[in-house]
């Protein structure tokens, strides 16, 4: 199962599909499945002052089918994507769309609160909005003399 | 890519795609930004009154999808709003935002007329019911 850290230096994976991205986008070639091809499903990491959200492409859901849960510090997302029960195997022409039993988790960047997390799920796109825990206080501590 | 073969025959004949690069979007200006286009990826399979297509097109809804028939030619388009929300900066990034086209031609067998779709939680079903007169017909022969 794909597991991935935010902002590790080492990370020429990512780094390349971006490029390689680009390259293709510059001259407007759009490569047949280049998007069916990759884990499912995809996610993107935001954030502005308040709270980090996480938005991932899971279209053909059903909002009740997807489980979203925080432990220790990740954020983990499950379901499972079913074909339709109309179609059998046999009567398939063409099949690019992921099917099956899926999973991601996500390490979370900083502290969030995790009471407070909040999902939304739109035309197919998921949406975790997880709100920043405020930064501690600095405590003084106060150091003792030794006698 | 070594599926142009496959591409030919998709659809047991009823329907055929079309070549993936060059075609532009309905309404499109070269004044606009420029904005990302996808293939969204489809499923194609039988059933008994015709063939159904699945395309996955997340981020779309029914009044930013146009679905037309022009001249056999099988155009879906979706339109994906690309604002995220106020101050949100990606932090890490696997997909981007982009609008969706994809292209199919239809052969005669395809009851232009009958055609129907519904997007459902970003997943757009096309139910394309094969022509009457394509199912096998009787005819009656009169004795001389």
């Amino acid at each position: 199962m794909p597991v991935f850290r935010w902002r590790e230096t080492w990370s020429p994976l990512p780094d390349l599909e971006r490029e390689v991205d680009r390259l293709l986008e510059g001259v407007r070639l759009h490569m047949q499945g280049i998007r069916s091809s990759r884990s499912f499903p995809q996610l993107n990491l935001l954030e502005d002052a308040e709270s980090f959200v996480v938005t991932a492409e899971l279209p053909g859901h059903e909002a009740k089918d997807i489980e979203v849960t925080i432990v220790s510090g990740y954020l983990s997302i499950r379901g499972t994507r079913r074909p339709p029960a109309e179609a059998e195997a046999e009567s398939y022409r063409r099949r690019e769309r992921f099917h099956g039993p899926w999973q991601r988790k996500v390490q979370l960047p900083d502290r969030i609160l995790e009471d407070q997390l909040r999902a939304d799920y739109v035309a197919g796109i998921l949406r975790v909005t997880l709100p920043k825990a405020p930064s501690g206080q600095p405590r003084q501590i106060t150091v003792n003399e030794g006698s | 890519m070594s599926d142009q073969d496959q591409e030919k025959s998709g659809g047991g004949g009823l329907i055929r795609l079309t070549g993936e690069t060059g075609e532009t979007p309905p309404g499109s200006s070269a004044e606009m930004s420029p904005r990302l286009l996808f293939n969204p990826p489809i499923d194609i399979y039988e059933i008994e009154t015709g063939l159904v297509l699945y395309a996955d097109l997340p981020g779309v809804t029914a009044e930013d999808l146009d679905l037309q028939v022009q001249d056999k030619k099988l155009t879906l388009f979706g339109r994906v709003s690309t604002e995220c929300g106020k101050d949100l900066v990606p932090i890490h990034q696997e997909y981007r935002t982009g609008d969706f086209l994809r292209s199919f031609i239809l052969s005669d067998d395809v009851d232009h007329e009958r055609i129907q779709a519904r997007l459902t939680n970003g997943v757009l079903r096309i139910e394309l019911p094969r022509a009457e007169q394509s199912k096998p017909r009787r005819i009656e022969v009169a004795p001389g």
